[in-house]
């Protein structure tokens, strides 16, 4: 994000703003919901299958490719040359929805199937993001 | 120990980090314009598909096997090679960037922490395929030649699988023997032909060779390699980073242009380039040439190129481009259909030791062009920009095959299935 700074000055005196001394110390989103911005991308949800998670269509997805997926996380992966967003049930190599209306789906040997990365965070838009505009459409 | 960490056809790699769809079929990506393919993927390499051919002249192989065409991408190129390099210095306090895909490390004194060099370069490749998903190839040396010869290997040669390493004289001669002298650091096609000339085809003859008898025969450079090929370390980081004697900026257009103007705006378009680039280095051009010409395939060549002098050297832009103006009448002729342009500096000073004409008082207004810098690196190149580059996008680059800025633009951000 490019940001022109701005920084207020307190009337026409000529006096230095008394907030000056402190304009360091905005907050960062990035500081909050990086850990490791080398491996973390960003990625768009598209769907409906993982309401139950709180992941709705169009929400913002981070996610961590240097972190090792546990059983039961959100994951990002590739399956069958798609990123999609499912929970990883390890043990009995399935895609599990958030949804009653999505069944499991089984990972065979036949499929192409990498895990891409761990979902740490997502974002949910409230109000459009005039950046983002071209994805709603 | 000197490492060489790069990546494995770097930008068709990166092309399918983003894109799943196209992990498992060959890819390959075009240079500027569209004009030649300049990256390959190990799927398509197994087609027998060469760099640096045409593409027109291979678009309907390319077809009939089902390739994926990119043209370049180099805004998700810059980005990924930004995370994939941290990745990489995290391995080694001592790195030094030496291209967009090309890393060394210097390991000093780290015997006691690196038990297995193969071990750590293991490591080093998972790492950076985790977290970046792009596949490089490592190589160890005790010197840098050595590394980059290691790393030849670990890539181009069976029996690696990515990892090689030279810290013996055994494996040293045995990766050495197997490889062409074309393939080593520093020897250019001229230099390879001469030694073919007199026998000296591998890497390994060309270590067994005087080299005070190369030196005389070549210079001082190929000197260096025949020592640096036998654990001699010669190159230090300064060496390898120092400037460059010449900059470029030249390209071949979308659309051919036959009006001045236009190809006076992507002329001057060259010249910011190659004074940004100048600046970054700390160097004063001192000759411009300034070229056009229409296609070598046009019945009739037309080449034009002049040598600009400038009376003292200058990094400033505004100077260079009024050049530009100067030469404009002699280079541009009607009725030719310019094909290709651009500007080079041809000789370069260090800035440290400019003399200042007492007669030309306050040429150097280095204030501006470090606005100028400022304001382009925060807003994007081309933000602040010399009137007569004018605004047209004619003469810009074709990228017919462009992926999204998956990184760069939130429009672009990568979708994903729920």
């Amino acid at each position: 994000m490019k940001v022109i700074p701005i920084y207020a000055e307190a009337g026409i005196s000529g006096f230095e703003s008394p907030a000056a001394e402190y304009k360091e110390l905005g907050l960062s989103l990035d500081q909050l919901i990086i850990k490791h911005p080398n491996a973390t991308f960003i990625g768009q949800a598209s769907g409906h299958s993982m309401k139950g998670v709180g992941i709705f269509d169009g929400d913002i997805l981070i996610v961590d490719r240097s972190l090792t997926a546990r059983n039961g996380d959100v994951v990002v992966a590739n399956y069958n040359g798609c990123f999609v967003c499912k929970l990883i049930d390890k043990a009995q190599a399935r895609l599990l929805s958030a949804s009653a209306d999505f069944a499991p789906v089984s990972i065979t040997p036949e499929d192409e199937f990498s895990l891409e990365g761990v979902v740490t965070r997502s974002i949910r838009l409230h109000h459009q993001s005039p950046e983002l505009a071209a994805c709603m459409l | 120990m000197y490492a060489l960490v790069d990546a494995v056809s770097f930008y068709a790699s990166a092309e399918k980090v983003f894109d799943p769809s196209i992990r498992n079929k060959p890819v390959v990506v075009l240079t500027n314009n569209d004009g030649c393919i300049c990256a390959v993927c190990p799927i398509a390499r197994r087609l027998g598909i060469p760099k640096f051919i045409p593409y027109f002249k291979i678009k309907s192989f390319l077809h009939k096997h089902g390739v994926v065409i990119r043209s370049s991408n180099y805004e998700l190129y810059a980005d990924l090679s930004d995370r994939m390099m941290n990745v990489i210095g995290r391995f080694c306090d001592n790195q030094y960037i030496y291209s967009i895909d090309e890393s060394f490390l210097y390991f000093d004194q780290y015997d006691s922490v690196v038990e297995n060099w193969h071990h750590y370069g293991h490591k080093i490749r998972q790492a950076v395929w985790k977290e970046t998903r792009l596949p490089v190839g490592v190589g160890f040396g005790t010197t840098p030649t050595l590394s980059k010869a290691a790393n030849h290997a670990a890539k181009k040669m069976l029996g690696f699988n990515g990892v090689a390493v030279i810290d013996n004289e055994q494996n040293k001669h045995e990766i050495l023997h197997r490889m062409d002298v074309e393939n080593v650091w520093g020897i250019g096609r001229k230099i390879t032909k001469k030694l073919k000339l007199k026998g000296i085809n591998t890497a390994a003859q060309l270590a067994q060779q005087d080299p005070k008898q190369i030196r005389k025969q070549f210079s001082v450079v190929t000197e260096r390699t025949v020592n640096e090929l036998n654990g001699i370390s010669c190159l230090s980081w300064d060496e390898v980073q120092s400037p460059k004697k010449e900059v470029f900026s030249t390209r071949s257009f979308g659309q051919r242009i036959t009006n001045k103007e236009a190809l006076r705006a992507a002329l001057v378009s060259h010249v910011t380039i190659v004074g940004r680039k100048i600046r970054r280095q700390s160097s004063l051009v001192k000759k411009l040439l300034i070229f056009g010409s229409n296609s070598p395939h046009d019945d009739l060549y037309y080449k034009q190129a002049i040598v600009y002098p400038f009376v003292i050297s200058t990094d400033n832009t505004c100077e260079m481009a009024n050049a530009v103006s100067r030469v404009i009448d002699s280079i541009y002729k009607d009725g030719i259909r310019f094909y290709r342009c651009g500007v080079g500096a041809i000789e370069l000073e260090n800035k440290q030791f400019l003399q200042p004409d007492l007669f030309i008082p306050d040429h150097y207004n280095g204030k501006l062009m470090e606005c100028l810098d400022g304001v382009n690196h925060r807003y994007g190149d081309g933000a602040l920009q010399i009137a007569t580059e004018g605004h047209q996008p004619k003469w810009q680059m074709r990228r017919e095959y462009l992926s999204p800025q998956f990184t760069s633009q939130w429009r672009d951000i990568p979708k994903i299935s729920c």
